[in-house]
């Protein structure tokens, strides 16, 4: 997808988050434009430069890394960002991507039937695999540091 | 990408799931809590031309298209969440950055169980991480949504969407209840890079350990903030190369030859 295309379909997206941050969250579509608009253009900056360098690191590698250091205390950006993030809800963001997933599920209904069972106990397993092992860690450093 | 129908659509998806709001509620020891993005899903779902056939082949794929583009406005919030606790996050104890690690454990008990249950290249994508949205939007841009990967990400990531965060609360009042981890360990545990998950094992410890309350907050908070940061490079560096070796290892195994080599992207 072109840089234009994916802009284009960033725009629609904001959007329609800003329509959920109102209903949802109650965030006033006209405050929360400005948080909006910085999401769009942090996010086009990271396509157009995973575009442009020739290493291969994926562009939300870049997002994620800009959005970090615009947003570092004392970097002059942050405060404004940090203000203008305030009026857009982290999970009003997340209600369009799961509604396009919804509709894209559709077609893998099958596949996903035929290995969902596989799926679903994968699932169960790498939740707790994820769990313990994080758990375990923190235990045995927290014990030897005798914080606990 | 022009699919207006399709944009309509989901705008009427998202007005429904955030008038409906988030739901919360007590299941014995744990807590329970239902977020928009769980109701956007199942609705998306129910329109497929499986249930009520309000879209066709043509919406669907177009709508897969479009999903790692959308991810990439709420990577950009995620940034904004994570670069302003830095500091507090760098200062923080050597526990919270260690147990980040503990995130690849999923790895060694995943895929090896992927690969027994008759799972090829979907084992990569479902067992290399905890498959949340930076995880789905990783596997999207190295491997592409709409391969093998692909599949097992999204499998990994809708079964956590639909039953993760009840799942991840149940999980730490189990562990609290029955295992010998101190409840600050279990609250670093539980950021795993969801918010939802983090919020619903953190609820459920602190609902058992009141006294502990602020503390048990915020180590899940700042570890969930780690996570955040570093997942994607841990799933990008780390386990992905961790998860293909092993994927071949245990293919072998299994199967008793190497898997095929898969055309390149």
């Amino acid at each position: 997808m072109s840089v234009k295309d994916t802009f284009f379909v960033m725009l629609i997206v904001g959007v329609m988050s800003l329509v959920g941050n109102l209903v949802g969250f109650k965030n006033g579509i006209v405050e929360a434009i400005p948080g909006m608009l910085i999401l769009i253009l942090i996010s086009i900056a990271g396509v157009a430069l995973a575009k442009f360098i020739p290493v291969r690191i994926p562009s939300v590698a870049y997002i994620v890394t800009l959005a970090c250091i615009l947003t570092f205390p004392g970097v002059p950006s942050a405060a404004f960002i940090n203000a203008a993030m305030k009026k857009v809800s982290f999970l009003a963001l997340t209600t369009p991507i799961l509604a396009y997933a919804g509709i894209a599920i559709g077609k893998d209904l099958d596949t996903f039937k035929k290995a969902g069972w596989r799926i679903v106990v994968l699932s169960c397993v790498v939740f707790v695999g994820t769990y313990i092992g994080s758990a375990v860690i923190a235990q045995f450093i927290l014990k030897m540091l005798g914080q606990i | 990408m022009k699919n207006w129908k399709v944009h309509g659509i989901v705008l009427a998806l998202v007005i429904a799931a955030e008038l409906i709001g988030i739901l919360q509620f007590k299941v014995g020891v744990g807590t329970v809590v239902l977020l928009p993005m769980l109701y956007a899903l199942i609705m998306g779902i129910f329109l497929s031309p499986k249930f009520l056939k309000v879209v066709n082949q043509k919406d669907m794929t177009d709508a897969g298209s479009l999903i790692t583009v959308t991810l990439m406005l709420l990577m950009a919030r995620y940034g904004t969440l994570v670069g302003p606790s830095l500091p507090k996050i760098i200062s923080s104890s050597p526990a919270l950055i260690l147990q980040e690690l503990g995130n690849l454990g999923t790895i060694f008990v995943g895929i090896p169980l992927a690969v027994f249950l008759g799972l090829k290249r979907e084992s990569i994508g479902a067992a290399h991480s905890v498959a949340r949205e930076p995880n789905v939007a990783l596997i999207g841009d190295v491997y592409g949504l709409d391969g093998a990967e692909g599949r097992g990400v999204m499998g990994v990531y809708i079964c956590g969407t639909v039953f993760g965060t009840i799942f991840f609360g149940l999980l730490a009042s189990f562990a609290a209840a029955y295992l010998p981890f101190h409840p600050y360990a279990l609250a670093m545990a539980a950021g795993v890079g969801s918010a939802s998950m983090m919020t619903a094992a953190v609820g459920s410890l602190v609902a058992m350990y009141p006294q502990m309350a602020d503390q048990i907050a915020a180590f899940g908070a700042a570890s969930n903030m780690l996570s955040g940061l570093d997942g994607l490079y841990m799933s990008l560096w780390m386990a992905l190369p961790m998860s293909e070796w092993l994927y071949r290892k245990m293919y072998a195994i299994k199967y008793g030859k190497a898997p095929v080599k898969e055309v390149a992207k």
